[in-house]
């Protein structure tokens, strides 16, 4: 199996990518587009040695979201970057190309406000029934006291 | 034909003694759908990380999990140690990899006497829980705690092990040893326990890799996947050890492959004994993490653990993302579900080792006077941040 490295990634995803970084050993950062995500995974998931996706994680990082798909190899962890602005966050589901990823879409929709177009369900997941509209607790502008203030209000 | 019906299942301990709700749809005695809510326990442990300081936070994260705690901690701390460029201790790495081991004996212990209770099989729930004392009698003795053990933390380990823990562990991984190969023979002899567990719970090797199944669960279909392996990390690349795959794709395989475990864990902790160096224990590190990101692996006794930090600069995480492994499992359960008995319900959700959440309390005692005084949460919390600031 050949390994999994820098430039075979850059040589497959053509021009997508608009960032790439190496932090040590195993570890690779790869930023894309947001048009360019299921092209991307559909790529990179055809790459040997994929395993799995490990899971996706969310970060406010102020005007926008990032989402970071954490993608297991047999010799390294790719993790996938792109953004969504905050006014509309909205993103293709990749379910259909990696049905695992299910769970933790739904969980990023309850925690920041992503919409997973293709996967989105009315219905809480993770969050409790009657939690008001809009409060995304893992957004920076939800602090601790105001998620407090509203959820002493709810109960 | 009878028309599908909707029955509910917990919130209320579904199958063993944590919350999550399941809606089955089914067919006579058939399940034919699963849909799953979570949440009744979820306590917000990302974003408290973020309000916390990174050494805070070996606390919070010790206590995501009561049983693979220490998993959680060697997750977290290994991401601040690489962000702040760290290497930790050759002993303390040998540390971090006997109590992994500790812990996933002990965790596989449990989870078969969950498992035995599922299936009705008391007896054996009650024998397994009693040899699992003995692997949490050689954590209390080196950590001082049965759980939660408070043994990691950024830079190495807390408590070191000597010569005298040392005879007392052998003696206990021996009789560890001896009732795990005898609980291989009940599994694979007993006619109840295979009656109960063969065939049930198919899951499929592409089915367990398409919905991204980790650990036990994934090793049980076959496939040879364990972080402790692909990327061993703490002392993982100097201890020579079996992945540990069984092929039947069911229960029965799921029990198999966590007792073998336990027999490879023993003989893992043997091993790194004889070979642990001498040294110091921890290194002290700095209070604010140089910005960056990381991502760091363990294999927790459930499977993989992920953990990934961002730090701003600061002596508080900017992002602390925390991915379990019954989450990642939960895709597979669904699918192990559809098709079942419902009399095989809480059998088949074990299997997976589910692991929701746990809970906290502290009594702090005076060895002087062996009086007990419990601490209020802001007694708790001034000590700590005098604690913080003096070190």
């Amino acid at each position: 199996m050949a390994a999994l490295n820098l430039n075979r990634i850059r040589r497959r995803l053509k021009g997508r990518v608009q960032e790439v970084f190496v932090q040590r050993e195993r570890r690779i950062f790869i930023r894309v587009a947001e048009e360019d995500l299921r092209e991307t995974v559909k790529t990179l998931i055809r790459l040997d040695g994929f395993n799995h996706l490990a899971t996706i994680t969310g970060v406010d990082i102020g005007p926008a979201i990032e989402l970071i798909y954490h993608i297991i190899y047999k010799d390294a962890v790719v993790s996938l970057k792109v953004q969504v602005p905050k006014e509309s966050p909205v993103l293709p589901t990749i379910t259909d190309l990696i049905p695992g990823a299910v769970f933790y879409e739904r969980e990023i929709q309850d925690l920041l406000g992503v919409k997973f177009e293709g996967n989105s369900s009315s219905s809480l997941f993770i969050l409790p029934d009657g939690w008001p509209d809009g409060v995304h607790p893992l957004r920076k502008e939800w602090t601790l006291g105001r998620i407090s203030k509203k959820v002493r209000r709810l109960w | 034909m009878v028309k599908a019906i909707d029955i509910p299942f917990g919130p209320q301990h579904p199958a063993l003694e944590e919350p999550i709700n399941f809606t089955f749809e089914v067919e006579e005695e058939r399940v034919v759908d699963v849909k799953i809510r979570l949440g009744y326990i979820h306590r917000g442990i990302e974003k408290l990380a973020e309000n916390r300081t990174y050494h805070q936070n070996v606390y919070l994260v010790e206590r995501i999990c009561g049983i693979c705690s220490f998993a959680h901690t060697t997750c977290y701390t290994q991401a601040v140690e690489e962000l702040l460029g760290v290497d930790i201790p050759e002993r303390a790495k040998y540390i971090r990899t006997i109590f992994c081991e500790m812990e996933r004996i002990q965790n596989h212990y449990l989870w078969l006497g969950f498992t035995a209770k599922a299936m009705g099989f008391e007896t054996l729930f009650m024998y397994t829980w009693r040899d699992r004392e003995a692997m949490l009698e050689v954590l209390e003795m080196i950590s001082g705690k049965r759980v939660n053990y408070g043994m990691n933390t950024i830079g190495g380990v807390r408590r070191d092990i000597t010569g005298k823990m040392v005879e007392r562990m052998e003696e206990r991984l021996n009789y560890l040893e001896e009732r795990a190969n005898y609980y291989k023979k009940v599994c694979t002899k007993e006619r109840s326990i295979l009656k109960r567990t063969v065939g049930v719970g198919m899951l499929e090797p592409s089915d367990a890799l398409n919905l991204c199944a980790v650990g036990p669960t994934l090793r049980a279909s076959g496939i040879p996947q364990d972080v402790r392996a692909d990327e061993p990390y703490a002392a993982y690349g100097e201890i020579p050890f079996r992945v540990v795959t069984y092929d039947g794709c069911d229960v029965a395989s799921r029990i198999l492959v966590r007792i073998d475990e336990i027999i490879e864990s023993v003989k893992m902790i043997r091993r790194a004994l004889d070979g642990m160096p001498q040294g110091p224990i921890r290194v002290k590190v700095p209070k604010n993490v140089p910005k960056g990101e990381a991502v760091s692996l363990v294999e927790a006794p459930r499977g993989e653990d992920l953990h990934y930090l961002r730090s701003d600069g600061s002596d508080r995480p900017a992002r602390l993302k925390v991915r379990a492994p019954t989450l990642a499992n939960l895709p597979s359960l669904r699918k192990m579900l559809k098709g079942v008995n419902i009399a095989d319900i809480p059998i088949v959700i074990a299997g997976i080792d589910p692991c929701l959440a746990c809970m906290e309390r502290v009594i702090l005692v005076d060895t002087k006077s062996k009086k007990g005084q419990a601490w209020s949460g802001e007694e708790l919390w001034r000590y700590a941040n005098e604690w913080y600031r003096e070190s």
